[in-house]
């Protein structure tokens, strides 16, 4: 007894020491939260070995490039060939900083098997060498999980090139739930029952969607199951119900309901599916987000006679108002880091995306071109994608947390609104 | 009980038959105009054509015809849900018509323009067809009648981005549904 418990002690020692050894050693080639970033110059060498070596390195190229770190040079100017191995006197006149190669080879069951290495050119290191397998049709998720990699061990933070981006498409006068990578690939319809189906709101791990759904006349709020591919009715209280998000902890979903009259806010808990009322006035109270540590809940009232932002502690006390500039401010979502807020308010007659702490300060306005509305996050809190009509008929766009690098992600041929990005 | 009914629709006769008498509203606060409060007295139950209230039943087509006509949209100013000074006198004879008629039940639709986020739209759209009712309600109209659904902004009528387009799909619609 006393010895199983002592090799446990000791598993759990050389454990952590080795964790501790780790973070001595890593480096950090990009401090992301550095105020004067400088981006980092790195070469993705087209992967060798099979014939989707191109597309491979094309995608991590292209992961990496959305995040507005890195520099890339015209692989046409690469001296090194794809096959020799790494050697960094071919990089150094070139300004590149760090190296990204890979071979692969097609199985006999016809599965890949990837090789990802990344080098530090100027150290002259190998700073990741990592295997990969995957099914020969999900290229573009293996290449994902490499970028997420590269990101990681250069970064020492988690990307969300794995994530996932929902949204509501419209063909003719019907709206559906799509889903698609957060790069705009992968495009496919969900869930198409319903009239009319309002933005989904994900479940911290990924497995689940709430959203309202309009079915026979009626407002419900309906729950998504991916791993049983089910979708079940969570409430209706027959008035019109609007699924919010859901907490970070993943207990509790969010929502108003006008059962009693006016819409107020409620949360259910996802377990017991008892739900307690939150919110008591004759006001239009909806659009709740929890923040990061459960505690408060920003959502969009009409007090002042108009839609503003307010915070209230999660039992619905202490209700505060957030947003002072502008006569229309609604959508509100809390970033995953509790640091921000970001919404969407009108200002000369359109719609423009805004970010806010918590506390009131530091206002910024995002966009300036068309109507921009229904913003959402990143998981790591760097990009944020939303809505847009600058190119005429409405899509899903993306942009940097400070604005930067705003570009469509949804395909062209689907009128698309209302995203919501996976945690 | 019936008696309290009569003398409703008695009123609501009254009212509606008096072009320069207005129903004592309360306008205390936006989009809770549902005017339960208060009625003016001043009227009495003297100029009752008791003839129009022993009319009897409609055929269904009569109905759909008579509806047609009367049920007019009810307008609404930009992210308001109070019922407009101007709409009342139309919903005054929807009250009317409904309190003769009284195996038609009716769905009330509550729907916005094209502006500002869907979630909250739909949250409007909800208040305007709620305060349509309840405005029916002061009227004498049976709660039982009167249903409402939001659609907020998901069903336009017109599709332009212009005001007079965003005026017109601001509206509650009446829906016959027995």
């Amino acid at each position: 007894m006393e010895i199983t418990r002592l090799a446990a002690t000791m598993c759990l020692l050389v454990v952590a020491l080795l964790c501790l050894r780790e973070n001595a050693a890593a480096r950090v080639y990009i401090d992301i939260n550095s105020p004067g970033l400088k981006r980092l110059p790195i070469a993705v060498v087209d992967f060798v070995g099979i014939t989707e070596g191109t597309e491979l390195a094309d995608i991590i190229r292209s992961d990496l490039d959305f995040t507005g770190l890195f520099v890339f040079i015209n692989k046409n100017a690469f001296i090194e060939d794809a096959t020799a191995p790494f050697n960094p006197d071919n990089w150094r006149p070139l300004g590149i900083d760090a190296v990204v190669k890979g071979t692969a080879e097609a199985e006999a069951d016809g599965s890949l098997s990837v090789v990802a290495s990344v080098y530090d050119v100027v150290e002259s290191s190998n700073i990741l060498k990592k295997k990969y397998a995957s099914r020969k049709d999900l290229i573009r998720p293996l290449a994902h999980k490499i970028a997420d990699d590269i990101y990681e061990a250069l970064t020492g933070q988690k990307s969300c090139f794995g994530s996932r981006i929902v949204f509501i498409g419209q063909e003719g006068d019907r709206k559906s739930i799509y889903l698609m990578d957060y790069d705009g690939q992968r495009v496919k319809k969900i869930v198409s029952k319903g009239d009319v189906t309002m933005k989904a709101h994900w479940s911290p791990d990924g497995k689940k969607l709430f959203y309202s759904s309009l079915r026979n006349g009626r407002w419900g709020i309906y729950e998504l199951d991916f791993d049983t591919v089910s979708e079940e009715k969570l409430f209706s209280s027959g008035a019109t119900d609007l699924a919010g998000d859901v907490t970070q902890d993943g207990s509790y979903l969010l929502f108003s309901s006008s059962g009693k009259g006016s819409p107020n806010i409620y949360r259910l808990h996802l377990g017991t599916k008892i739900v307690t009322r939150l919110t008591h006035s004759d006001y239009i109270e909806v659009s709740p987000s929890a923040s990061p540590d459960g505690k408060s809940i920003v959502y969009v009232a009409d007090k002042s006679t108009v839609p503003q932002l307010y915070i209230m502690s999660t039992d619905g006390m202490d209700s505060r108002r957030l947003t002072f500039e502008g006569s229309y401010n609604t959508s509100p979502e809390w970033s995953r880091s509790g640091d921000l807020i970001v919404y969407s308010g009108r200002e000369g007659g359109r719609f423009q995306i805004y970010t806010i702490k918590p506390n009131g300060t530091e206002l910024k306005q995002l966009t300036d071109t068309g109507n921009n509305e229904e913003p959402s996050f990143s998981p790591d809190g760097r990009l944020i994608t939303f809505t847009s009509d600058r190119d005429g008929a409405k899509g899903v766009y993306v942009m940097t947390v400070n604005g930067d690098g705003q570009k469509r992600i949804s395909p062209r041929n689907i009128r698309a609104f209302g995203p919501s990005w996976s945690h | 009980m019936k008696r309290i009914a009569l003398l409703l629709v008695l009123l609501a006769l009254v009212v509606s038959g008096c072009a320069t008498t207005d129903v004592a509203v309360p306008d205390d606060k936006k989009g809770k105009d549902a005017g339960t409060k208060e009625r003016n007295g001043k009227d009495d139950v003297i100029k009752i054509d008791r003839d129009k209230i022993r009319e009897g039943a409609l055929s269904e087509e009569q109905i759909r015809s008579q509806m047609a006509s009367l049920f007019k949209d009810i307008h609404f100013g930009y992210n308001r849900y109070d019922v407009a000074d101007d709409e009342k006198a139309n919903l005054r004879k929807i009250a009317e018509w409904l309190l003769k008629n009284s195996n038609v039940s009716v769905l009330v639709e509550g729907h916005c323009d094209e502006r500002g986020s869907s979630e909250y739209n739909l949250a409007l759209g909800d208040q305007r067809a709620q305060s349509t009712k309840n405005y029916l309600v002061s009227l004498g109209v049976p709660a039982s009648r009167l249903e409402t659904i939001s659609f907020g902004k998901e069903k336009q009528v017109c599709m332009e981005h212009t005001e007079e387009c965003w005026l017109k799909n601001r509206r509650a619609h009446f829906v016959s549904s027995k």
